[in-house]
């Protein structure tokens, strides 16, 4: 006898999925489309096929927003992770102020983005700007931060990191007050030092956390438009343009949206190809 | 008793009337940008509650649009089919909708025009510069112009004359840089970019020939690049300025940590009060060969294809340009009347600075099309994508000049191709 079809379940499903087909299918298609034609958005132009992605691999600024978007991104991970990680252990631990540091550590996080990257920008501008007047105090020169392409990069990640550092240690601190304290006290018995404890305990049980948090802050990063938008607008000379602000670029200000839309749909597969393999790796290891 | 039930009667038929008289009203929306201080708004908004008051067949609902993403606030309104029945705009806005085909020419109004003599009240070459594609595609209004400001306090105590031409432009600045101040104020952003486009001009150079042909590595343009990039070799320029945007090149100015900015009419405006008597202007300046010349854009009304009330839309946009002056006069926009009438008004032949920039400025300023006839739509795109922006940058940075103009040259071309 063959087994009954339930269609209940599929039709409570059903909005759901007409939900997710209208607000990220109806996009990805239409996005999809635009990558094929020439045009502007809204004069779509003649079809080119695969004509804007053989274009986008021939162009210099493409190559250098892919490279600066795979530096920002393994920078802010390893940065926020590295300061997220160290403060949750700080925060765990039984310290006086505990919890006017968790609220105090938060700030970045909860900051409106303009507000934060505004601030930022007021303090390193230049000559006359606080940054500079305290390197001045210990006898350094000024740095023109937003004026030098190296400089400008590394203010862009600093800034993200202390923005995405927040979320990191909150996340991390969960997963640490999670941790059962039996297993440390297993490995104090066996004469375990706390570095040993660190690495043999707390690092596996923090394994799966830290994956999913990897993964979450590696997309986040690729897509962010606002940190470098606001602090140097992807300048001085694209030094610091992603991908993002060039999809951004050639949509809004070249009126060439079948390009914009190639590098948004490359950046797409970039970061789908991505979170599929660190789930195949979660799922291998776990 | 009957006087109560006339007067329930009249209440009745008002009431019944009412909505059908509302109904015989034609809406027009109106998008204006922002072109002037908070009062600009409150000034135009007066002026279209005028003229709702002095007829009752058209009622205009004014919107002011803020400068951020304005493309895509327009893109997105026609995309959506809510586009306005007619708007302000940046520069190149209209020629650029036009060729998407989002833009309605106006060619009877400019015939009309034309055949009452209104058409003469414009500035020269206002009107034919937004003629593209065989059609008029807007009606000017107001033209945006970048001037050579100056503080007059710097150049009175260091003795020195304000500027005629490139050469004593470059050593007043290099001569008024001392310490933390320095001789000219200058951004890598789009305000910076001015100074490229403007210099180039200035030199008898453009970004194109009269056949819409780019010329970005012409020896005048070169040389234009080359004098920028000297005056910032000499140290004349902070070195913070490539990161700086306009708001950080006026402040610099307006706190005299810099001696010349190369900026609106609308600045001295904005200054605070105890700078704005220390700002001067100085004259075109001449280049190395003779020639004067800046920036300017055609600030224009335009109408659009989605408008269902074209002969009212018509109806307002005449009056609205007949009638604008309070614009400047109470509202105090930034940039210079497109009609010579409102420029004789006491508000602009009574102020020394305004009354020089018409007569001196606007007869020389020139588009980002220069040195091509009228407007067209890759301008929008040259100007939106920040090619000129980033070659301003590279300069203020020190590099060298031809590398990174034959990189903004590579980038361009594909631009307009």
């Amino acid at each position: 006898m063959r087994p009954r079809l339930d269609l209940l379940p599929l039709a409570f499903l059903l909005p759901s999925i007409l939900l997710i087909g209208l607000v990220i299918l109806w996009p990805l298609i239409t996005g999809f489309d635009y990558s094929l034609h020439a045009g502007t958005m809204l004069k779509q132009g003649r079809f080119l096929g695969a004509g804007n992605y053989t274009t986008l691999l021939g162009n210099e600024d493409f190559w250098h927003a892919l490279r600066f978007s795979v530096i920002f991104a393994i920078t802010n991970v390893a940065g926020c992770y590295l300061l997220g990680l160290g403060i949750a252990l700080l925060m765990n631990a039984d310290i006086p102020g505990r919890p006017f540091f968790r609220v105090a550590f938060l700030l970045p996080w909860i900051i409106p983005s303009i507000v934060s990257v505004v601030s930022w920008r007021w303090m390193i501008a230049d000559a006359h700007a606080p940054v500079n007047l305290l390197l001045k105090l210990v006898g350094i020169n000024p740095i023109y931060f937003l004026s030098s392409d190296i400089w400008a990069q590394v203010v862009v990640f600093a800034v993200k990191i202390w923005r995405s550092f927040p979320f990191m240690m909150l996340s991390l601190l969960a997963g640490l007050q999670g941790i059962d304290k039996t297993l440390y006290e297993a490995t104090a018995i066996d004469g375990a030092t706390r570095w040993q404890a660190f690495i043999y305990v707390t690092m596996p049980q923090l394994k799966n956390v830290s994956i999913v948090l990897c993964i979450l802050m590696t997309i986040w990063t690729i897509n962010d438009f606002e940190t470098p938008f606001l602090i140097t607008g992807g300048g001085p000379s694209y030094a610091t343009e992603n991908l993002i602000l060039m999809a951004f670029r050639y949509v809004f200000q070249r009126n060439n949206v079948g390009i914009g839309s190639a590098v948004s749909f490359v950046t797409f597969l970039i970061l789908t190809a991505l979170a599929i393999a660190l789930l195949r790796l979660q799922r291998d290891r776990g | 008793m009957i006087a109560s039930l006339r007067r329930g009667m009249l209440a009745a038929t008002l009431a019944i009337a009412a909505p059908a008289m509302a109904q015989a009203q034609t809406v027009l929306n109106f998008w204006d940008m922002i072109w002037g201080p908070p009062e600009y708004i409150e000034t135009a908004k007066k002026l279209v509650d005028r003229f709702n008051a002095e007829q009752s067949v058209i009622k205009v609902q004014y919107r002011s649009v803020p400068w951020a993403n304005w493309y895509q606030t327009y893109v997105t309104a026609i995309g959506a089919g809510t586009a306005p029945d007619l708007s302000t705009g940046a520069g190149y806005q209209p020629v650029q909708l036009y060729e998407q085909g989002a833009i309605k020419p106006i060619d009877d109004l400019i015939a009309e025009m034309k055949a009452s003599g209104e058409l003469d009240d414009f500035q020269p070459g206002t009107v034919e510069r937004l003629r593209f594609d065989g059609h008029y595609v807007s009606l000017p209004w107001a033209i945006d112009i970048r001037v050579w400001l100056y503080r007059k306090d710097q150049l009175a105590a260091a003795n020195i004359a304000p500027p005629t031409t490139w050469t004593e432009l470059r050593s007043a600045a290099k001569a008024l840089t001392a310490g933390d101040r320095y001789g000219l104020a200058a951004s890598g952003d789009t305000g910076g970019s001015h100074y490229i486009y403007s210099l180039m001009i200035n030199n008898g150079g453009g970004l194109f020939d009269d056949k819409r042909t780019l010329t970005t590595q012409s020896p005048r343009n070169r040389e234009a690049m080359d004098f920028f990039a000297a005056i910032v070799k000499d140290g004349a320029v902070s070195p913070a300025s490539a990161g700086y945007d306009s708001a950080s090149r006026r402040r610099a100015f307006h706190l005299g940590q810099a001696a010349f900015i190369l900026d609106g009419p609308g600045l001295p405006d904005a200054a605070p009060p105890e700078t704005r008597a220390n700002i001067g202007i100085l004259p075109p300046l001449a280049g190395p060969h003779g020639d004067k010349g800046t920036i300017a854009w055609t600030n224009s009304i335009m109408v659009y294809q989605q408008t269902k009330h074209y002969a009212e839309t018509k109806t307002f946009l005449t009056w609205w340009s007949r009638n604008q002056k309070p614009l400047w006069t109470e509202g105090h926009a930034g940039p210079m009347p497109a009609r010579k009438s409102f420029a004789a008004d006491p508000y602009f032949k009574d102020s020394a600075l305004r009354s020089f920039i018409i007569a001196n400025y606007l007869p020389v300023g020139k588009t980002t099309g220069a040195n091509a006839a009228g407007i067209f739509p890759v301008l929008n795109a040259i100007e939106g994508d920040g090619v000129v922006q980033s070659l301003t940058q590279e300069i203020l940075q020190g590099k060298d000049v031809g590398p990174a103009l034959a990189k903004a040259e590579t980038k361009l071309k594909e631009i307009v191709q």
